[in-house]
Order: C-alpha cells, then structure tokens, then sequence
C-alpha cells in the first residue's frame, strides 16, 4: 500500500534561478503564498519557518537538503493552536529541472500518517499556491485572488 | 476488478468560465498549448471527437456531458502507440468553477480547473502516460489563457 503523499507537477515560463529565488526569497513568497513570508538562511540544517501577514508563526521546519537551483527539501511542522490540523512532521520536495526547454517544478510533500486530516489541507494549500507562483513569474504578477483567514 | 489509480489535477487560471471552456474546445486554441493537437468534435452527448496531429489522429472517444461552461466529460481511447491502443477506454472530466463565487473578493475572473482521468484497466499503459503528459498541457493551458502566449516547449514529435 502507498502512502499517503501529495505530487504536482508545473511548468513554468521562467529560469531554475529565478524560480529558486522565489521559493526562498520572502519578499517573493509573500506574493504568492497567502500572504506568507518563508524564511530560512537556507543551509541545511538551518531552521525555517513560515510567517503570516500578521506575524504569527504558522510553521517551522528544519532545511534537509538545499542544492541551488535544483533541489529543495524541508521538514514541514505545523505550529499548535494554528487552523491547521496540527500533526507530526511531514517534508515537502522541491525538484527544479528543464523538459523541452522550460522550467518543471515537481513538488513531494510526504510523511504523512494514514489517516492524515493535515494532507487534504496542503492539497488545497499547494494548489493554489503553485498556480499563483507560475503566474507570477510568467506575467509579473500573482492570480487575483485571497487566501482565506489571511 | 477496477483500477483505482486515477490522475487528478487541479490548476487555478487568471480567466473566465467561458473564456477556459472555449480553450478546452476550439481545436484553434488547444493546437497552441496541447502539442499542436487540434481537438475536433460537435461537443454534443454521444458525439465522437478526435485529437487531430497533422498526419495522424492520436486520440478519440465520445461525449458523455458537455454543460458549457461547467462541465465536460467525455472516454478517452489512446489510437496513437500500438501497445496502448489495446487499452479499453478511459474517462476525463473538466469540472470549472469561478472563484469568484466562492469569495467574492477578487480583483480580477479566475477559475479553478479540475481534470480527472479515471477507469483505466488493470496494469494501465496508458495511465503513466497520460499523468506525464497532462501537467504539461494543463501548465501550457494557463500560460495560454494569462500572458496571450503558449510556454515556448521545444518538443520533436514525430509526424
């Protein structure tokens, strides 16, 4: 039996660089992730964590592994009390590579418990956030619309 | 015994209901973002349509719902590679939904696409294939609609 995880792919009309910039670079990821700002210096083993607009702390993880511009992962812990179900770790995979010429994000996020509640939110989550990223770097500017509860 | 693997993709465009539903369905748009296929069909119940590459018909099946611009669903019968045209026929279904409605605060129209492609027989050959291949349309589908222009794909099929 598989275990649970959530895969998406997207292709996107940018550079390995640029799309590594944005998923580690605040003043992008504020744009596109529901208003969130992910911080970390990026080294593995550094923690990193995921800021709302109003400051509180929605989650914390730790870099596992971090080879610019290719390949990102970290362990993904949701912080307790937040609106979302508040379960173990679970690691989110970036993959950053070039098919026919344009710029293929794959994303992994598993570690999830069987009966996770917290993966049909990041399903959610991942969605919207990975069409609003491919929009913004392909034409400057996010999709239009609000995350709830930001 | 049923295949429950099932390819479920779901992307969020900066456009209209109907404005996707008419990039779904009119071979001018889809020959731009769906490796130069022109999709040909009356999109009427029980109407067959066709995936139509300059010298060959890859793909065909029939229409089983078309609500524009809500709903499409028609099987799906791979022609193209002579393994998986062995295959009995699968099913995809386009479900749109304006955001709009859901929020009602938006700055501007997006919809949320959802494909599923489901019913594949046992030991699928067709299904790998068709969940490589879908991301790329569907990526190349929202480029389309948003900036006026496909991704710029380097692909060599052959003709």
């Amino acid at each position: 039996m598989e275990k649970p995880k959530f895969v998406y792919v997207t292709h996107i009309n940018t550079t390995p660089e640029k799309l590594w910039e944005a998923l580690t670079n605040p003043e992008f990821t504020q744009q596109y992730w529901g208003g969130r700002r992910v911080q970390s210096d990026w080294t593995v083993g550094a923690s990193i964590k995921h800021t709302k607009a109003d400051g509180a702390v929605e989650l914390r993880g730790e870099v596992l592994e971090a080879d610019r511009p290719r390949r990102l992962s970290y362990t993904f812990l949701t912080a307790a009390g937040d609106k979302v179900p508040d379960e173990a770790a679970t690691r989110v995979t970036f993959e950053i590579s070039v098919a026919f010429g344009v710029t293929k994000l794959t994303i992994v996020h598993d570690g999830f418990a069987p009966e996770s509640k917290l993966l049909g939110e990041i399903t959610n989550g991942w969605q919207a956030i990975l069409s609003s990223l491919k929009t913004l770097l392909e034409t400057g500017a996010p999709l239009p619309f609000t995350f709830p509860k930001c | 015994m049923n295949n429950p693997q099932k390819f479920v993709y779901v992307t969020i465009i900066a456009t209209t209901p109907e404005k996707l539903w008419e990039a779904l369905t009119n071979p001018e748009f889809t020959a731009q973002y769906f490796f130069g296929t022109r999709v040909e069909s009356d999109w009427k119940v029980g109407s067959k349509f066709i995936f139509r590459r300059p010298n060959v018909i890859t793909d065909e099946g029939t229409v089983l719902r078309a609500e524009p611009p809500r709903l499409l669903s028609y099987t799906f019968q791979h022609l193209w590679d002579e393994e998986m045209r062995k295959e009995a026929p699968s099913r995809v279904t386009f479900e749109i939904k304006s955001l709009e409605e859901k929020s009602g605060k938006l700055s501007g129209p997006a919809v949320r696409l959802t494909v599923t492609h489901e019913d594949f027989p046992p030991e699928s050959k067709v299904f790998p294939a068709i969940s490589n291949g879908w991301p790329s349309i569907l990526s190349g589908l929202k480029t389309l609609l948003e900036t006026g222009k496909p991704l710029p794909l380097h692909l060599h099929l052959e003709e």
